[in-house]
């Protein structure tokens, strides 16, 4: 039964389409615009409806120009409008790099806040699901080192409306990095109603003592059922979702290390200069001195995003997870 | 005034410049832009215009010459009061922003500060660096101990939290195992025995003076147990009749030892069985934040002793193992060497429990603080006739004031009580030291 | 055909030669070390200037790349005193004040083109009249967001006009080099819009052209391409000497058709103007050139300023690290 105060039970693509009529119907600014988006409502629906309601000037089927998308979604900005670009998978990203880095990070900076860069760039990543070369990367790290942009990943159906719903009303560009496996394979309560996630504020998705796995995204699903595999044995393992990594809630990182002693941080990017490093760095920076062992990380292998036969190899799952655990359990 | 034009870097990353033609003279009147000059650079050739309107003074060169950038060019006479030096800075805003030369400053944050060890020699220094997660290292500070020191019993070698537990050394000693502990004076250690006069007691010379050494560990030790520790302290006074009539018949047996029971030592005898009796008074809180409750297995008295350099407390280990003449000896001995300068680390380190006789020095009441590490600290004053009520009539009785305080956080006022009465009734009755319990 | 008029063909040239003469004042500063590089005008104004007086700046707004500014007088004063500072190197350089409809110097090629279509693309949605007028070089046409951007104008009919200026050079790279279609305006095929060869030099031309452009547009006719044809009569930049390609009788040949002069001598021979109104007009540009310019050489810059817009406000870790720089800046820390 819905109310006020109930939430629904919703998949990730659910509670991220709701969200966006929600969003387009409190602010007439908001405009959405990509490739496959009206019509089709979106490759995985996730735009679904939004054009019969809101009509062909405010949800646009754009040509494949991913520059262009990004490019113009800086023009529509500097006109008053707030436009949600879409990016059909994340790694079609590096087709319009020059325009994220070069120009939508950069149009606050550069006229030194004439312009106000409302713009939320929305995009699945993430493997798991067989797809073709550059439709799962992960490209977070390469966003997060980019000053100017914020970058948004939701885990859970609840999270992917409230995280969605500030990054669209947040006046700094915002990329919103959503979970392909995690569209339909993840379910969950969501808020009805208004229900916003502030940015930068990471969530306990697991409480625990012994250590802490820290992740987001999809990832965050296979640590906490990591997590509660251990619990018969009596290890009390934590799971932070970060949620977002710019801007990073540093604190939730700190008093979880400093409880635990023990840390270990899972990403699907490669391993080399992936954001488990930040994690770690932060960590080294913040509470050196709480820990009993050194952060593990598991990651993606130093290669291409490999094809479908070899990808259960590259991406950490829940074994690769359980035995860096163990392993960061029984050092020191 | 001379107008100093030095030649810029106009190819964005230039270093010199060759003059090929000069387009003025000294003595030429120029205007503002006017080239002056033809330079050749990796680039370019390129002409230079005046900065100003004035005079020629002087060629910064000649035909040929390669100048770099930064040297003069060329000094004109503007006509200004002041003299003027055009940087070649392609930026004139007028804020500098300091050199980022000083990198130690971009470290924010920083680690707690090393522990202060007595550093005497660096004899026997280790090569390598120790083995030690980062919380060992920080727990190893808290508690004085340097790590460097520390035998690891971990996985390679490693020190493990109990390593360094085991090496603490309590309250104000040094913490290197091995080491002996020295002071610069013989003093007389009053344990058991009226205090002598110390000349050196209070003397310090004005101004201002390092906090180091046994005074700084002390202090150090001191204002932890005061911030980590609530203490409660409970006062009582025990009739010392039979105690002090127990203690003159054992001095009079002529068997050796029997001269070194004092009240302290039976005092300390009826601390180590109420010890026995309520092991958790013979325990301790760990962790910070505060996790853990330790419950020691051996009971270690602590006896404070003051030197001239400072408070130390030597450990009598196994205090509840030892007989009377055995503990009373044990005690004699270890004054002996702190009034000798010769404790050992090893001497000072694993108390469970201590006890501060300042009775010696003359006091009657007090508070004392407990040291790091313990949960309970017996404070004795001194034996003196006082009036007390024996059935119903006052009388003279020799009266031991004692003050039993405690780690609120392990123990409660009802354990501090039955702890206390168990010491107390052991005391006023010392022959149920003879009885088990 | 709509030529402007004889008042605002004596306005155009009296931007043209205020915008040379600045433009030649900035070089020598940068030559005399005050300023980092410059991109000299000569050759442009005409091009530039007759573009931008057909537009409206109450709604109109111009996107340029980074040669222009010193001709878009038009838009205000404060295109100057940005324009120093953005070439002495500071913040404030690229902040130009609301509600001036005109965008800072752009130094990535192309990449302003998408900017404009967005921002016509917003006027339209929101019902804002008025148009978008692009800058873009001969060699920015080549890169890709040129092509996705006039692709994407012309889809959703955006009331955008796209003005390449072609100088003929591409620092050393002709336009043969550059592209084997036959002209830059042709490429307007493939975007489905009409495209128009001007000649850059001719004020009057690039007038017409662009005030057709934007009648076009804002009867929802859709996007324009034209290319205004002039050539480059200085070198690419102060870091440029094209003594090494360019042919010299070219360049002579260019010379005698110096669009400045043109005008000049077109309006002289109409008697809208004379020598002394030549020289009044140049005296004038250049005594306001120093003013600005004094004044931006002592604006104010904070040691923090580097850290400035960003973000709306400092992440925590930004906090962070100001605190950090003001504590070096300070002496301290």
């Amino acid at each position: 039964m819905e109310g006020v105060d109930s939430t629904s039970d919703l998949t990730m693509v659910e509670a991220i389409n709701e969200t966006l009529h929600a969003e387009m119907a409190r602010d007439d600014r908001v405009v959405l615009l990509g490739e496959d988006v009206a019509r089709n409502g979106g490759v995985f629906r996730v735009t679904e409806g939004l054009l019969e309601k809101f009509g062909e000037q405010r949800v646009v089927d754009t040509p494949i120009s991913e520059a262009a998308i990004v490019g113009s979604a800086v023009g529509l900005a500097i006109a008053g409008l707030v436009p949600v670009a879409e990016i059909q998978f994340l790694g079609f990203a590096y087709q319009a790099m020059h325009q994220l880095a070069g120009q939508v990070a950069r149009l606050r900076y550069r006229t030194q806040g004439r312009f106000e860069p409302a713009i939320t760039i929305r995009a699945p990543f993430g493997g798991g699901v067989r797809t073709p070369e550059l439709h799962s990367d992960s490209l977070e790290a390469q966003l997060a080192n980019i000053p100017g942009l914020k970058v948004v990943l939701p885990a859970t159906p609840a999270d992917a409306k409230g995280l969605l719903a500030t990054s669209i009303r947040e006046p700094d560009p915002v990329l919103f990095l959503e979970p392909l496996r995690g569209y339909r394979g993840i379910r969950g309560p969501v808020p009805n109603g208004d229900h916003l996630v502030p940015l930068g504020t990471a969530r306990t998705a697991r409480s625990g003592d012994d250590l802490v796995i820290i992740s987001w995204s999809y990832q965050v699903e296979l640590a906490t059922r990591v997590a509660d595999s251990l619990a018969p044995e009596g290890l009390s393992i934590a799971v932070l979702d970060l949620r977002t990594l710019v801007p990073l809630d540093v604190e939730a990182i700190t008093n979880a290390v400093a409880r635990c002693g023990r840390a270990v941080v899972v990403q699907e990017a490669a391993e080399t200069g992936g954001f488990a490093s930040e994690v770690i760095a932060t960590i080294n920076d913040e509470c050196f001195w709480s820990l009993e062992a050194p952060v593990a990380r598991v990651s993606g292998f130093d290669v291409p995003y490999p094809v479908g036969m070899v990808e259960h190899l590259h991406v950490p799952n829940e074994e690769r997870i359980l035995a860096a655990v163990r392993q960061t359990l029984d050092a020191g | 005034m001379a107008y100093t034009f030095r030649l810029p870097d106009i190819g964005e990353g230039l270093e010199e410049a060759e003059i090929i033609a000069w387009l003025v003279a000294p003595g030429d009147t120029v205007e503002r832009d006017q080239p002056l000059v033809e330079v050749l650079t990796d680039k370019a050739n390129s002409e230079l215009p005046s900065p100003v309107a004035g005079t020629v003074l002087r060629l910064g060169g000649v035909e040929g010459d390669r100048l770099r950038v930064g040297e003069v060019l060329i000094e004109l006479d503007d006509g200004s009061t002041d003299g003027a030096d055009i940087s070649t800075e392609a930026n004139q805003s007028s804020v500098t922003v300091t050199d980022a030369a000083d990198n130690s400053s971009s470290v924010e944050k920083t680690g707690p500060s090393e522990s202060v060890t007595e550093t005497t020699t660096a004899v026997g220094s280790t090569t390598a660096r120790v083995k030690a997660a980062p919380a060992t290292r920080k727990l190893a500070r808290q508690l004085d101990v340097d790590i460097a020191r520390v035998s690891g019993s971990g996985p390679g070698g490693r020190i493990t939290h109990d390593d360094v537990r085991a090496a603490v050394v309590p309250v104000s000693a040094p913490s290197h195992p091995g080491e002996e502990f020295s002071t610069t004076e013989d003093s007389p250690s009053p344990i058991g025995e009226p205090v002598t006069t110390d000349t050196t007691l209070g003397q310090m010379a004005h101004g201002r003076h390092p906090l180091r050494g046994i005074r700084g560990v002390v202090a150090r030790n001191m204002a932890q147990s005061w911030s980590d520790i609530p203490h409660i302290h409970t006062l009582d006074e025990v009739d010392a009749t039979l105690l002090m009539d127990l203690r003159a018949r054992v001095r009079s047996m002529d068997r050796p030892g029997a001269q070194a029971v004092t009240p302290l030592t039976l005092a300390a005898a009826a601390t180590a069985r109420a010890l026995r009796r309520y092991p958790m008074v013979n325990g301790c809180i760990e962790g910070n934040p505060a996790d853990t409750i330790v419950v020691h297995s051996s009971v270690n008295l602590g006896i404070a002793a003051a030197t001239s350099r400072g408070l130390v407390v030597p450990v009598i280990r196994d205090a509840d193992l030892l007989d009377l003449f055995a503990l009373a000896a044990t005690i004699s001995e270890v004054a002996d060497r702190a009034r000798a300068g010769k404790l050992t680390a090893a001497d000072l380190a694993g108390g469970t429990f201590t006890i501060t006789n300042y009775g010696a020095l003359g006091g009657r009441w007090a508070l004392p603080i407990i040291p790091p590490g313990q949960a309970g600290i017996l404070g004795l004053g001194t034996i003196a006739d006082r009036p007390l009520a024996i059935d119903g009539r006052v009388e003279a009785r020799p009266t031991l004031p004692l003050v039993l305080g405690v780690d609120h956080r392990l123990v409660d006022g009802d354990l501090a009580e039955a702890f206390k009465r168990s010491l107390m009734d052991d005391l006023a009755e010392p022959l149920n030291l003879l009885v088990g319990s | 055909m709509a030529r402007p008029s004889d008042d605002q063909l004596q306005s155009i040239l009296e931007d043209m030669v205020t915008a040379r003469v600045q433009a030649r004042r900035l070089w020598n500063l940068q030559r005399q070390g005050q300023v980092g590089t410059v991109a000299p005008i000569d050759g442009h104004e005409a091009a530039i200037v007759g573009a931008v007086h057909a537009l409206d700046p109450e709604h109109d707004w111009v996107v340029p790349q980074y040669r222009e500014p010193l001709a878009l007088r038009r838009y205000g004063p404060e295109i100057l005193d940005s324009y120093l500072l953005y070439n002495l190197g500071h913040p404030a350089g690229g902040h130009i004040p609301d509600p001036i409809r005109v965008l800072p110097p752009q130094i990535s090629l192309g990449t302003q083109i998408p900017h404009a279509v967005g921002i016509a693309w917003g006027m339209t949605l929101q019902d804002e009249p008025g148009i978008v007028l692009v800058f873009f070089g001969d060699g920015s046409s080549s890169e890709g967001d040129f092509y996705e951007a006039g692709n994407l104008a012309g889809v959703i009919k955006a009331p955008v006009v796209l003005l390449c200026l072609n100088n003929q050079w591409a620092i050393s790279t002709p336009v043969h080099l550059q592209t084997a279609a036959e002209s830059f305006a042709a490429k307007a095929e493939a975007f489905g819009m009409p495209g128009i060869l001007v000649d850059g030099n001719d004020a009057a031309a690039v007038y017409d052209a662009v005030e057709e452009a934007k009648a076009r547009a804002l009867a929802n006719r859709g996007p324009t391409l034209i290319e205004a044809s002039l050539y480059r009569l200085g070198p690419h930049t102060t870091a440029d000497d094209p003594t090494r390609y360019v042919p010299a009788d070219d360049l002579a040949a260019a010379l005698r058709d110096d669009p400045l002069e043109l005008l000049r001598t077109e309006l002289r021979d109409r008697g809208l103007w004379d020598d002394d109104t030549h020289a009044a007009t140049e005296a004038t540009a250049l005594a306001r050139f120093d003013e600005a310019f004094e004044v931006a050489k002592t604006a104010p810059l904070e040691p923090d300023a580097v850290l400035d817009h960003c973000y709306s406000t400092d992440t925590q870790r930004l906090a962070r690290q100001r605190t950090e720089l003001l504590g070096r800046s300070s002496g301290g820390g």
